[in-house]
């Protein structure tokens, strides 16, 4: 296998996520000291710079790197930077959550830095053994997250049920993988494409898509999301519902649109897809629906969103739409990441923002967020702004994300998914829009005592709003990025 | 049917069979004859490694035992990863020593980091 320094230099963002890793740990073993604040700094610096690593690399054309194993794709580098976006306001939400509950550690910076270097590297995966080891890159690192604050017994639970099913999943794609092996004797997705299989290859096909599924949390497999997700601390609970996910599914495109996209087996896994979107889009916003706690409602709204992401999935299928139409499919699915990351993340940020400090037993409940426009006028008009998004109402980026990508399947045919996700939505406007009726029109309940402001969090708040409503008022320059930004190589 | 004279070339490891079964013999039975006997209490049991070696299975025991495991796999898988390498390593040349020197540079990092956190030290 030839390596060239270009080769390792394409890597260059996953080089400085691992560095800046290790270099965490090592300041916490030796420079560790009461004040941990510029770990944080530290982990933002590194953090930044592979993001702008990815912005620079854009521009050159698709290359192939080690030999096949991975890519270097207008595609990887878009979702590779909103990975990096999506840990950076993890970081700032670590620093603002955790040091006044004096748990901030080196520890949670490089563990996350990690994952992410993990799941950079799964969306430039070109071969089934490299996904799989960027695969448990992602994840070993995000177990032991969810298990970082160890107050009471929920993020234990949490993390030992995010481990158990995890490892299933992966165990089910490496199934899968196998049998794909078994059939065509290619790892590489570009190997499988050429050449074909019969019906091993098909269960392999079902088993990487239920693999896959676990990891975005897809209806019926997304049974771990809500505990997991509540159980873990609120910032490692927004790193999740984005990068993870957002991984997942760039992987789970790649391996569809270039493995599988030859119109016999497209014809296959589109009316999978379909209905997993189906399923997802409608149990996501119903279950959703009960919640009062606020923290269980975003769980199950990030699974709605799997919904609507797994419809751009379904339009990209190439067996019935023509290349333009997958082209555009893809981009309203990268779109859809980049703006499902920021409003995500800034909703996160809004619940640990008022989430109090000691034990509490009901701490994520829905009237945390009652009196909160008369307290915090700003927080809350930024609060207000991220459901807006999350719901999918103009003018922020969730509307223009719906947009694109109801569009694109309407365009690949898919009318009838398209009308259900819009209905489905409608289902979401309730809940999403009942965070804002507390926040602005039930007073505060008597005797609360509010949780004290802290700068990173206020800051995670307004930066995310602020995007939301700048890229929901001027969406060009992201759509085209997520546009040029459609060259699968090999696809 | 093998040739008698294909045989011979077996002679070497029956030869290795006969100094493994003697030499056990001989050290055996020479702890047997000169070595001191104090057949009594923790003397009986098997290995004297921390846990009881016949009971329940539902035993506590220290978390320190799985740290150590742990440690053990990492140092150990690393070894699987080096044994190859040094096999191959006038072919690999400079980008085989590079890639290697990382790994190994990243791992004792990671030792460099368990020691400090005081994970090797038994006794806390």
């Amino acid at each position: 296998m030839p390596v060239s320094l270009a080769d390792i230099l394409a890597l260059l963002p996953e080089i400085l996520l691992s560095l800046g890793a290790l270099l965490l740990m090592m300041t916490e073993v030796f420079l560790a000291g009461a004040r941990r604040g510029y770990q944080a700094l530290l982990a933002a610096l590194f953090t930044a710079a592979a993001f702008a690593a990815f912005l620079a690399q854009r521009g050159g054309g698709p290359r192939v790197l080690f030999g096949g194993f991975a890519v270097s794709d207008g595609f990887a580098l878009f979702a590779g930077a909103t990975i990096c976006a999506g840990l950076l306001v993890t970081v700032v939400l670590g620093a603002g959550f955790l040091a006044p509950r004096s748990a901030e550690r080196g520890e949670f910076y490089a563990l996350a830095l990690l994952a992410a270097a993990g799941m950079c590297l799964l969306v430039r995966a070109e071969d089934l053994l490299f996904v799989f080891i960027a695969l448990e890159l992602m994840s070993v690192p995000t177990y032991a997250l969810v298990a970082y604050l160890r107050t009471g017994d929920r993020p234990s639970e949490a993390a030992f049920k995010y481990f158990l099913l995890g490892a299933f999943s992966s165990a089910l794609f490496l199934y899968g993988a196998a049998l794909v092996f078994g059939a065509t004797g290619r790892t590489s997705l570009s190997g499988i494409a050429a050449a074909g299989g019969g019906k091993l290859l098909l269960a392999g096909l079902a088993l990487v898509i239920a693999g896959l599924s676990f990891k975005i949390a897809a209806v019926p497999f997304h049974m771990w999301a809500p505990d997991v997700y509540e159980g873990a601390s609120t910032p490692v609970t927004a790193f999740m519902a984005v990068g993870v996910k957002a991984a997942s599914f760039a992987v789970l495109t790649r391996i569809l649109v270039t493995a599988f996209g030859a119109p016999a087996l497209a014809a296959v896994w589109q009316p999978l897809v379909v209905a997993l979107a189906l399923l997802t889009m409608v149990f996501g916003n119903l279950l959703a629906l009960t919640q009062r706690n606020v923290k269980r409602m975003l769980a199950y709204s990030s699974v709605a969103h799997a919904g609507y992401l797994l419809v751009a999935v379904a339009a990209a299928s190439r067996g019935f739409s023509g290349p333009s139409a997958r082209g555009e499919a893809v981009s309203s699915l990268l779109f859809y990441l980049a703006a499902y990351t920021l409003t995500t993340a800034g909703a996160f940020g809004a619940l640990a923002a008022l989430e109090r400090m000691g034990p509490d037993p009901q701490p994520w409940d829905l009237d945390r967020f009652a009196g909160l426009a008369k307290r915090r006028p700003w927080a809350a008009a930024a609060t207000a702004m991220l459901m807006l998004s999350l719901a999918g109402i103009p003018p922020t980026v969730g509307f223009i994300g719906k947009l694109l990508v109801f569009k694109a399947a309407v365009d690949a045919g898919l009318v009838p998914l398209a009308i259900a996700g819009v209905l489905a939505s409608v289902v979401g406007l309730y809940y999403y829009l009942r965070v804002v009726v507390v926040m602005y029109m039930q007073p505060a309940p008597l005797g609360s005592v509010p949780t004290p402001a802290s700068w990173p969090l206020d800051l995670v708040l307004v930066a995310t709003a602020t995007l939301v409503l700048l890229f929901g008022l001027a969406p060009a320059g992201l759509a085209n990025a997520a546009l040029s930004s459609t060259g699968l190589l090999g696809g | 049917m093998l040739a008698v004279s294909q045989l011979g070339s077996w002679l070497p490891i029956a030869l290795l069979f006969l100094v493994a079964a003697g030499l056990a013999l001989a050290l055996a039975s020479v702890s047997a004859l000169v070595g001191p006997r104090r057949a009594r209490g923790v003397h009986d049991e098997s290995f004297e490694c921390g846990s009881e070696a016949i009971g329940s299975a539902r035993e506590r025991f220290g978390v320190k035992f799985y740290v150590v495991a742990l440690l053990f796999i990492v140092f150990d898988v690393e070894g699987v990863f080096l044994y190859p390498w040094a096999v191959l390593f006038r072919e690999l040349a400079w980008p085989g020593l590079a890639a290697m020197g990382f790994f190994v540079a990243t791992l004792a990092i990671g030792l460099v980091y368990v020691w400090k956190k005081g994970a090797l030290d038994w006794e806390h």
